[in-house]
């Protein structure tokens, strides 16, 4: 079986990682998912060590997503049930030509092969050489995006709780903005809209890397959702339910009209 | 090239005895990692996962808060995390953009395991630091 993959291939948790194979079951299912690529954790081993060879195949595998990349790690073990390691590992956005990818790849090695992955493995009771494979995707430059849970994991509630904000969604995932609060309910009624402090938007550069942009005042405090795009989350809420089960844990974004899903895992604790 | 330089690993007092091919083996599963100026490397207290070489730039080392030394090019620190995973012994800081070569406990056990040449030297590059640290502090025995 090659080590390098369409992302639709992704199969095998073992050799590309449970977000690889997550991602690509959804593309199966005709899940929103953008194109992308898995590499096996041989594979970004190699890389991570120069290996020549390695890094022309991935060269080559990615020569049709054009444009930015995102780099996401896909660890054999991350994102399950038992052991999230969300926040752990590492995405690396807006990555432009051959040697940042190279360097990205190693960078996402290095983040399984931390002190603080390690110190986390060790707390969960995984004793285990960490394998990490890696998701390499077409970048979506969001208009908004965020996460979405298709349970409330704070109340157990049988309802989507929603955080959005504008630009990118490491905005809502890396805490830099309080982002608007939303929760709908599984027939798609609005049950709260709550605007956050939006004050800053993380947009990438042309040249590779990232940037905050500062925030108009009057859009700080405005809700960045309407009522069909919510509809159209709780849709997506519903079919991620179906294709991965109860209880997800997702993130999304939303680029010229289309919604997207970036990441789907499932929720560790969910208040009984 | 794949691998640490082998001129900045013969440098390191710990694979002093290490003839070329043994360098060389040992090169081949470093692997590089960047720091920018600033970054915290690695931290004291925390869970130990690689061993680094600095290839360039310059780092510096604090325990318990205190500063003790700035390494540079050829010099290296966390040893300890090759043989156990315990506590971090000090914090290392980059004082500019930094590139070191590193190697987990993962990756370098399997070699010391199926090479006893080099576990021997190894054993007694470290009973030679050792004994220096210790007459340091105490005084020869």
């Amino acid at each position: 079986m090659s080590d390098v993959v369409p992302l639709r291939a992704a199969e095998d948790i073992a050799l590309f990682g449970s977000k690889a194979v997550g991602l690509g079951q959804a593309l199966r299912d005709g899940l929103p998912v953008p194109p992308g690529v898995a590499l096996s954790g041989a594979v970004v081993d190699a890389v991570a060590g120069r290996d020549e060879d390695a890094i022309r195949r991935v060269s080559e595998s990615v020569a049709d997503l054009h444009g930015a990349l995102a780099v996401r790690s896909s660890a054999a073990d991350e994102d399950g049930a038992d052991a999230s390691f969300a926040g752990q590992h590492m995405t690396l956005l807006n990555v432009r030509g051959a040697d940042e990818l190279t360097a990205a790849i190693g960078e996402v090695w290095w983040s399984a092969n931390s002190d603080s992955a390690i110190t986390y493995r060790q707390r969960v009771g995984l004793f285990t050489r960490p394998s990490i494979g890696v998701v390499i995707q077409a970048l979506v430059e969001p208009d908004t995006a965020g996460v979405m849970f298709t349970v409330n994991p704070v109340t157990g509630a049988d309802e989507r709780l929603i955080e959005a904000s504008l630009g990118l969604g490491e905005a809502v995932v890396d805490g830099r903005v309080i982002p608007d609060h939303y929760r709908v309910g599984r027939d798609g009624e609005i049950i709260e809209r709550r605007a956050g402090r939006k004050d800053i938007a993380v947009r990438s550069l042309p040249d590779g890397g990232t940037y905050e942009e500062q925030i108009a005042p009057e859009l700080v405090e405005k809700l960045c959702l309407d009522d069909g795009q919510l509809a159209e989350l709780n849709q997506l809420a519903e079919r991620c339910e179906q294709v991965y089960g109860p209880a997800r844990d997702t993130e999304w974004a939303i680029s010229a009209g289309e919604l997207y899903l970036l990441q789907c895992r499932a929720v560790t604790t969910v208040a009984a | 090239m794949t691998g640490a330089p082998i001129e900045v690993l013969g440098r390191v007092p710990l694979f002093a005895d290490l003839d070329e091919g043994e360098l060389r083996k040992i090169a081949t599963v470093f692997k590089e990692r960047r720091f920018s100026s600033g970054d915290t490397i690695i931290q004291q207290g925390s869970g130990a996962a690689a061993f680094f070489v600095v290839d360039s730039g310059e780092v510096v080392v604090h325990v318990d808060g205190i500063e003790r030394r700035t390494l540079k090019d050829g010099d290296y620190f966390g040893e300890m995390a090759l043989i156990d995973a315990g506590a971090r012994t000090a914090t290392v800081k980059a004082l500019s953009d930094v590139v070191c070569s590193g190697v987990t406990f993962w990756d370098f056990r399997p070699i010391v395991e199926e090479n006893g040449v080099i576990g021997w030297k190894l054993l007694q590059s470290l009973i030679a630091i050792y004994r220096s640290e210790r007459d340091e502090l105490n005084g020869p025995t």
